[in-house]
């Protein structure tokens, strides 16, 4: 049992104990509340936490949650049976009908998008009065009432609401089991590289939307049970900050953070009224104290999240024995006539390339001469102006990045992407799921000589490592292509060669690999064939003696005049 | 194993921290808890709910806590439970936010206790409990008062009205425009508009292309005032009649007086325009206990108050004889005469105040008394 388990079930029991035997009706209520907003920050931490994306909705989904059961209970008294499911299913059917223009946004443009709507929900809530009851709301909402069975206040309606906690709780445990968690994890940390990985990180933002709308729509239905009328209120924007302030100061992440927040935020005023109208500014000064002293959450601070080994930084040299290569699909990758412009810039002008299994090409030009523009039109990630791109024969011109990784098409970066809270394994292993294998970190692992820090965090490793992390986290899904976008850049020239004899060894294999850098000592010894791009065009592609010899190269390269 | 101790430490902290936390009750004498919100945009007014209260309570032996419910349903039912968890409470001075109140309600009367309060939400008194009962004019009061004085006394044949979006607003927006086509001169122009806004010439621009005659404003303090300034920029030269926000001096003091300078206002009453020897007491204790001037919310939260204490100084030690008290007696307050009308509305008068330009106290200048007739039962 780690820190957290057990701080959890200590926590539970007490808090069950002081519910049962301790509390008045008054604090059972508060404890009622707080339960309906652990449920509110659970399903804000999938979008908010997990997805990392600020969504400023979450109040909205909560008000909807709170009017579709306050409008069928008042006026039609419906029964919680039908009411609670209904509530959560137009949340999440507004979240989806919202997704498709929203969720495209990114950053503060998203965070805008979800306020607009929050914003427009509320004047909808405040003008449709026949509805809505309006500015004042629907009074006379009945209380949970299931079949003929009507809970009362107090502690059966605090059981109740913490029953469906629990269960909150565990659907929360069974979405974010440890997979999809690294796979959110890569998501947020490395966002423009993470379809390169297979990581479909549309659907994961459109999974964690959704669930934080059911959460919040759950959570407002049992908010309108508890207060029995409706009205904007639960709509406005303080519900959002309330939700938000419970979600940093506990914790982005978790159930147990779920919890702190919401217990310590639906407290700490009460437990503050007597300072009369100075109360805002004690709680103020509190919340503001949590934030500045555990910026990653109470959670983090009372019961700190696995720490990686002592042994967890090692050298590049520490390694064992190099494995035998991996089985790669054998693949051909062909480009014609690629074009790509930003405004004015043409970064792409009619490139045109191809290479099969058992190749390694290597890219060279002049900065800003097209090379990382290459790669990523190739592997999906930026659109083509023109041109087309096969793949095995398959036209995948403008194809979603993870899907073409997931057809066999793998890349490393210019500067590692490597998430900083995620293990190597972890790493890997995600990126195997990623593309629907068995997570099995240690045959590339092995490969690259590097499982001694398989359980070493990412932000831990020294630069050399983090470039084998990413050659191994690229080549454990067995691609037939391989892009490595100047993978010596910054190593030292043993930690070069490393690198090199890693590339003849999976060329060895059958993979293709796209080798792009400046170091033309690193790529003279691994290269079959050597592109040298300027300006956005192939202005030479042969042996790597001719393109070498070739004047205009030359010329364009390493600046000598020819004659 | 090496948890153990830790989790035995953790629940032990724990155990702690909840005995710490447990409330004991001891014997008390009656109680009467203080519900206002003191916080949010609503703080002004709910202050003076606040003063009136204390005013009223102070020196006396009723125990009352003041408990700020700022804007929020569930935060004024958590004050509620947090105040009835105490034993002996005989009446409960609840917020004048109606969606507060509403969500009260069903609270109160299923604790039993009567809630004394000055919202003028009509809603409140609709819902058929026996435990409303305000002691501040009502929409049905006010707005008839207001609709009267712009059409029998200005000669508005076109008036316009501008609301808030509020409970507030549209409470008193419906009063007014049902009392103003019950005379005959339905408004020609209508808008509301949320708290937050501060440029009013839009609308105001509006309401001069409406060709309206008089303008009635239901608005909160700072948009009244606003409107107000905005208005004599605009050289909007037609008589403004607004809500009871008016009659508040902070709202008052928002304005210059050349910019009062014809304004009215509807109210339950005005403190600080009244010469009577009884009332110029209250406003002299008033400004000595809290340093300000106070407002109609101050004393019809004072008067039901008094209500409660009398209600007690003639024997009523519990909830129900309270209650029953306040359903039958009837109350000669600072204000006005308070008498339930079955509903729970006790005032049933209203008071017409208008600013001369010379400064920021106004002058009653039209009483309308029991217009709901409830007085002559």
């Amino acid at each position: 049992m780690n820190a957290r388990t057990s701080m959890s079930v200590a926590g539970g029991a007490a808090l069950t104990i002081y519910a049962l035997f301790f509390a008045s009706s008054y604090d059972q209520r508060i404890l009622t509340l707080s339960g309906i907003y652990v449920i509110l920050v659970l399903g804000y931490q999938f979008i908010f936490g997990h997805a990392g994306a600020l969504s400023l909705a979450q109040g909205a989904f909560f008000g909807v949650g709170a009017y579709t059961t306050g409008i069928l209970g008042s006026k039609f008294g419906a029964d919680f049976l039908l009411t609670f499911p209904l509530s959560i299913v137009v949340a999440a059917t507004l979240a989806a009908l919202v997704s498709l223009p929203v969720l495209r946004l990114k950053t503060h443009y998203f965070a805008l998008a979800t306020l607009a709507l929050s914003q427009l929900l509320l004047l909808v809530a405040i003008n449709w009065e026949p509805v809505t009851g309006g500015a004042n709301g629907l009074p006379g909402v009945p209380p949970v009432t299931i079949l003929d069975w009507k809970l009362t206040r107090g502690l059966p309606l605090l059981t109740f609401v913490w029953a469906i906690v629990g269960m909150a709780m565990v659907i929360a445990h069974m979405q974010m089991r440890a997979g999809r968690v690294a796979a959110f994890t890569v998501m947020r940390e490395t966002p423009l590289a993470a379809p390169s990985f297979g990581i479909d990180s549309g659907m994961l933002r459109l999974r964690a939307f959704l669930l934080s709308a059911a959460f919040g729509g759950a959570a407002g239905a049992l908010f309108v049970h508890t207060n029995r009328v409706v009205s904007p209120e639960t709509l406005g924007f303080g519900v959002m900050i309330t939700c938000l302030t419970m979600t940093v100061v506990g914790g982005r992440f978790g159930i147990l953070g779920a919890v702190i927040g919401a217990l310590l935020l639906t407290h700490l005023p009460e437990w503050f009224r007597g300072f009369d109208e100075y109360y805002l500014v004690a709680v103020g000064i509190l919340l503001l104290a949590a934030v500045v002293f555990a910026p990653e959450g109470i959670v983090a601070l009372i019961a700190p999240a696995k720490a990686p080994h002592e042994n967890d930084k090692p050298s590049l040299h520490t390694q064992s024995k190099r494995a035998s290569a991996t089985k790669p699909s054998r693949l051909a990758l062909e480009a014609i006539d690629l074009a790509k412009s930003y405004g004015g810039v043409r970064a792409l002008d009619g490139v045109t390339l191809s290479f099969g299994p058992g190749e390694i090409v290597g890219v060279i030009g002049p900065n800003g001469a097209g090379k990382t523009t290459l790669a990523n039109v190739l592997t999906g990630l930026t659109p083509v102006d023109q041109g087309t791109i096969r793949l095995g024969g398959r036209d995948i011109t403008n194809t979603p990045a993870h899907i073409i990784a997931r057809m066999g098409l793998a890349r490393t970066f210019q500067t590692p992407q490597l998430p900083n809270a995620l293990t190597v394994r972890d790493l890997v292993e995600t990126t195997q799921r990623a593309h629907g294998m068995s997570p099995a970190a240690d045959e590339a692992l092995d490969l690259l000589t590097i499982r001694s820090i398989a359980d070493a965090r990412c932000d831990t490793l020294p630069h050399g490592l983090r470039r084998q992390v990413e050659i191994a986290r690229a080549i454990a899904t067995n691609p037939g292509i391989l892009v490595l976008d100047e993978p010596a850049a910054g190593l030292s020239p043993d930690e070069q060669d490393e690198i090199a004899a890693i590339c003849i060894s999976l060329s060895a294999s059958g993979m293709a690999i796209l080798l792009i850098d400046h170091n033309i000592e690193f790529l003279s010894p691994c290269v079959s064939r050597l592109i040298c791009m300027e300006a956005g065009r192939v202005i030479a592609d042969g042996a790597s003696d001719e393109t070498l010899t070739n004047p205009d190269v030359r010329n364009a390269y390493f600046g000598v005049i020819s004659s | 194993m090496r948890t153990l101790p830790r989790l035995v430490i953790t629940f032990a902290t724990g155990m702690a921290a909840i005995l710490s936390l447990v409330t004991t009750s001891h014997a008390e004498p009656l109680r009467v808890p203080v519900l206002v919100p003191i916080t949010g945009f609503l703080s002004l007014e709910g202050t003076s709910q606040k003063n009136g209260a204390e005013l009223a309570l102070v020196g006396t032996d009723v125990s009352f806590s003041v408990i700020d419910t700022a804007t929020a349903p569930e935060i004024a039912i958590n004050a509620f439970e947090r105040a009835v968890d105490a034993s002996d409470v005989v009446s409960v001075i609840a917020p004048m936010l109606g969606t507060q109140m509403l969500a009260l309600v069903p609270l109160a009367d299923e604790f039993g206790i009567p809630l004394i309060t000055v919202s003028g939400t009509a809603k409140i008194t609709e819902l058929g409990s026996p435990n409303v009962y305000r002691f501040f004019p009502g929409d049905a009061v006010v707005k008839a008062a207001q609709a009267r004085y712009a059409v029998e006394e200005l000669d508005a044949s076109r008036p316009a009205i501008i609301s808030q979006t509020t409970a507030y607003g549209q409470s008193g927006r419906a009063a007014l425009e049902a009392n103003l086509r019950r005379i005959g001169t339905p408004p020609v122009f209508q808008e509301s508009m949320d708290v937050s806004v501060k440029d009013m010439l839009p609308v105001l621009l509006k309401v001069r292309d409406s060709g309206a005659d008089a303008l009635l404003l239901q608005l909160h303090s700072g948009p009244t005032a606003l409107v107000i300034r905005h208005a004599k920029a605009l050289g909007l030269d037609i008589p403004i009649i607004a809500g009871s926000a008016m009659h508040q001096p902070e709202t008052a003091a928002l304005l210059e007086p050349a910019e009062l300078k014809g304004v009215c206002a509807e109210s339950g009453s005005s403190p600080v325009s009244e010469t009577s020897e009884e009332m110029q007491a209250f406003v002299d204790a008033y400004r000595r206990s809290f340093d300000r001037e106070p407002d109609a919310f101050a004393l019809g939260q004072y008067d039901g108050a008094q209500m409660i204490l009398a209600a007690i100084a003639a024997g009523a030690q519990t909830a129900d004889a309270v209650r029953s008290h306040l359903q039958t007696a009837r109350h000669e307050g600072l204000a006005m005469t308070y008498k339930s009308d079955g509903k729970g509305n006790m005032a049933h008068s209203a008071v017409i105040i208008c600013y001369d330009g010379t400064g920021r106290v106004p002058q009653i200048v039209k009483r309308y008394e029991n217009l709901t007739g409830v007085l002559l039962d």
